[in-house]
């Protein structure tokens, strides 16, 4: 009797705690303060649309590509091999599905700076790895990868790399980007198994 | 006395709890609960404010300059407060923000870093914090995608 009304007092307690408290479902950022801040402020945590133009053309296994906007606005142009998450969907749904592989460099982007480096900011302080933004966003990849072009009388064989890298991003890009949905998956899917035949070797 | 001594137990219990809770809520060394709350102004987009707009924010503005260029502050009325975005946590600096009562704009000649900044510092529980820009349309796609419709890639 004395246990049963220790207990029944233990849970009355406890409930009106949990009633009062501001105890949220929601996460929270689980990284300490200071050890974000020098996360967010390392300029190695952005990779340029050249960089991402070279992941792209060498199809890098290691590079996975995340989408911050809208579905609508994905399924109408994305970086090929995307994965779509809407930014303002970050928190509702579990984004260690996509996050927690730590081999994986992860790179964010949207249209612009802000939804990419909200995101990134969240997704650091939830404590993921190996998390990137992509400067400048879709707005930056049109401007320096899709309307490239080179003015002058020669060309340096650096520049000459860049282009070539350029040249073949935007090839990609508009290629599969021009294909209707259902066909940009199977696309995406053979060149991995072309790619794959190469590095097969002599048997 | 009495009841004291026969519910001690429970009572010791509930009362760590409460302590630890308590830590954990009112703690400098964290940030606040529910990430998405403090994140919701920048899904709505009411965290930014161009020059334009500014004069629509009611209250004493404090105008935090994290790139420390004379510029960026030109014609902008209000406290102004240069701040290295690496000191913004510091325990002055952090206590100048949350004890200014009216609006508070972030500005910065990098975008990406009045991003990660304002969620930091709102994720802090700073309230009132706004990115102030000269391009709102920032996450509006200005090109416009032709597809080739012509060549096919082989599948």
């Amino acid at each position: 009797m004395i246990m049963r009304e220790k207990f029944s007092a233990g849970l009355l307690c406890m409930g009106l705690i949990v009633a009062l408290l501001p105890i949220s479902a929601g996460r929270s950022l689980s990284v300490r303060p200071q050890k974000l801040m020098v996360e967010l402020l390392d300029e190695k945590t952005y990779f340029s649309v050249d960089q991402v133009a070279k992941f792209l053309v060498t199809e890098d296994s290691t590079v996975q590509f995340f989408d911050l906007r809208s579905p609508g606005e994905f399924s109408a142009i994305n970086i090929p091999g995307s994965i779509n998450i809407p930014y303002n969907e970050l928190l509702n749904n579990d984004p260690g599905r996509f996050l927690s592989d730590e081999n994986i460099k992860k790179i964010f982007y949207s249209n612009g700076d802000f939804d990419s480096n909200y995101a990134f900011a969240i997704a650091s302080g939830l404590n993921y790895k190996n998390i990137f933004v992509m400067k400048g966003g879709l707005n930056e990849w049109f401007k320096t990868i899709m309307n490239s072009n080179f003015s002058g009388d020669r060309i340096s064989a650096r520049e000459n790399a860049l282009f070539e890298t350029r040249f073949r991003a935007r090839k990609m890009f508009s290629e599969i980007n021009s294909l209707p949905d259902s066909l940009k998956v199977k696309y995406i899917e053979a060149k991995h198994i072309a790619a794959k035949k190469l590095d097969g070797g002599c048997e | 006395m009495n009841l004291i001594n026969k519910y001690r137990a429970v009572i010791a219990i509930i009362l760590t709890v409460l302590i630890l809770i308590s830590i954990r809520l009112l703690s400098p060394w964290h940030f606040k609960p529910d990430a998405k709350k403090w994140a919701e102004p920048s899904m709505l987009r009411s965290n930014i404010i161009t020059r334009g707009n500014i004069g629509t924010l009611q209250g004493e503005k404090l105008i935090i300059n994290l790139s420390n260029k004379e510029n960026e502050i030109r014609n902008i009325t209000g406290d102004i407060f240069n701040i290295a975005p690496d000191s913004v946590l510091s325990k002055k600096d952090l206590k100048i923000i949350k004890s200014h009562n009216g609006p508070i704009l972030l500005i910065s000649s990098e975008t990406s870093v009045s991003a990660r900044i304002w969620m930091l510092l709102s994720q802090k529980g700073c309230r009132n914090i706004y990115i102030l820009t000269d391009d709102k349309e920032n996450e509006v796609l200005k090109y416009k995608f032709r597809p080739d419709t012509i060549t096919r890639p082989e599948l």
